[in-house]
């Protein structure tokens, strides 16, 4: 029987929530370029290693996207660039703790793969962690999940 | 006979034609602290906060936040100790006027609203959105000051309003050195959403809003230190002359809620123009629109 702990990855970065989103910003790049893989969610983690939060690029672009875009949707006298550079300079004073998500589904090592596969269909999460009391083991990423689960039809 | 009956460009619209449909609710036993997140994350100004089976008990505003900074309120007490209570609804059918008279009569800044047979909440109306509304009219209109400059039109028969207008002719400003707990003292007293910040030689040098407080009690900032420690910088401001087409534009492009207004220096700020007062004058931002709000019925 295939569980967590058989596809989690247990090389994973960590973001802290006192982090300045541009810092994480870096580490999203730092992660994807370590890991060899396009990294779109990090674990945030406290001084004891516990976790606290995700902070995925989704969070990032809900807070870059315009607050009122329903209408510069139907303008056409926008300018792109200086909406940008307005939502970046707000961004300065915003840390990690402040857009991520603090509620964080997790799994322990031996829930079953399916189980980890409707938890990711049916809370529309891309990235579990794997957790045992306190204690982060892993992470398992949907696409790891995917080519597991592909590789049987395959052959 | 003629009656002359007075009508605005909002006339004929309900409440779920302008409202916001996603609602957030947290669970009034969520943290502050967890209530500031939704709120940075997710830019709104207020939550709904709802008991066991998802019923609307209150709602926690920025304002309340503060109010909890102010009180060194552990940022880990639940949001039910601070909440306003009982939500305030409209009705998603009732129409944006009745609305607008309620806000304005209760002295409050978003209504729920909730569908009729069921009584679900099903969106939530607030000023910056009726401004944005307003705003799309103003864009789309032949009169408009972009289709103008569009059309390459050299004369403007339109009397447009100034931003002198509509703003309110007084400034409330705090010294830089000045406490947290001064400033949101100054806040709650003259219920603004933010005050100017001056330097020395009376310089406007930043802006402290309520967002600002609520993300330095997030970041455990002492409400005892200065303002200078977390204004944001530099103050956001037109000139009195601007057209309110533009300050209108500035103010929804820039996310904020007010302008500050100059008179030809920016350092001579002299007054403050804000959504809400927007919102409430209920109009377009030129006088064709007013002119047009006056329909003349003929009766035998």
């Amino acid at each position: 029987m295939s569980t967590a702990k058989d596809l989690m990855t247990t090389k994973f970065h960590a973001l802290r929530p006192d982090m300045s989103v541009a810092d994480a910003v870096k580490s999203f790049k730092e992660a994807s370029e370590n890991e060899e893989r396009k990294v779109f969610g990090i674990m945030v983690t406290d001084r004891h290693s516990r976790l606290v939060g995700m902070l995925s690029m989704y969070d990032i672009l809900l807070y870059l996207r315009p607050k009122h875009v329903h209408i510069w949707g139907m303008m056409d006298d926008i300018e792109a660039e200086g909406l940008m550079d307005q939502a970046c300079e707000r961004l300065k004073s915003i840390r990690v703790a402040d857009i991520m998500t603090p509620d964080v589904i997790t799994v322990t090592s031996d829930t079953h793969l399916m189980v980890v596969l409707d938890l990711m269909i049916k809370k529309h999460i891309r990235r579990v962690p794997v957790v045992e009391g306190e204690k982060i083991k892993g992470i398992i990423y949907i696409s790891t999940l995917f080519y597991h689960l592909l590789a049987r039809v395959k052959s | 006979m003629t009656i002359i009956v007075k009508q605005n460009v909002l006339k004929d619209l309900a409440v779920k034609d302008v409202m916001r449909r996603q609602v957030l609710r947290l669970p009034e036993d969520a943290t502050i602290e967890k209530n500031i997140n939704f709120l940075i994350k997710y830019k709104l100004n207020a939550l709904l906060l709802t008991a066991k089976k998802n019923e609307p008990t209150g709602v926690v505003s920025k304002t309340d936040i503060m109010s909890a900074y102010y009180a060194s309120l552990p940022i880990e007490s639940p949001a039910r100790d601070i909440m306003s209570s009982p939500p305030l609804f409209c009705g998603a059918d009732d129409s944006l006027e009745s609305a607008l008279d309620k806000m304005r009569a209760e002295g409050i800044y978003r209504l729920y609203a909730r569908e009729r047979a069921s009584q679900s909440v099903v969106g939530v109306l607030a000023y910056p959105d009726v401004v944005g509304l307003l705003y799309l009219y103003c864009s789309r209109c032949e009169y408009s000051l972009v289709n103008r400059i569009r059309k390459k039109l050299e004369t403007d028969e339109v009397s447009r309003f100034r931003v002198k207008d509509v703003m309110t002719p007084t400034v409330r400003s705090f010294r830089e050195n000045d406490s947290l707990l001064t400033i949101m003292e100054g806040l709650s007293a003259y219920r603004f959403g933010a005050v100017l910040i001056t330097g020395e030689n009376d310089r406007a040098v930043g802006v402290v809003s309520k967002t600002d407080l609520i993300l330095a009690y997030a970041h455990g900032v002492s409400s005892s230190d200065s303002a200078r420690t977390v204004m944001f910088s530099p103050v956001l401001s037109c000139d009195e002359t601007e057209f309110l087409e533009g300050a209108i534009r500035t103010m929804i492009f820039s996310e904020v809620h007010r302008l500050f207004v100059h008179r030809g220096d920016p350092q001579n700020i002299v007054g403050v123009l804000s959504l809400t007062d927007a919102a409430r004058a209920r109009s377009g931002s030129c006088r064709a629109c007013v002119s047009s709000r006056i329909k003349v019925d003929l009766h035998d």
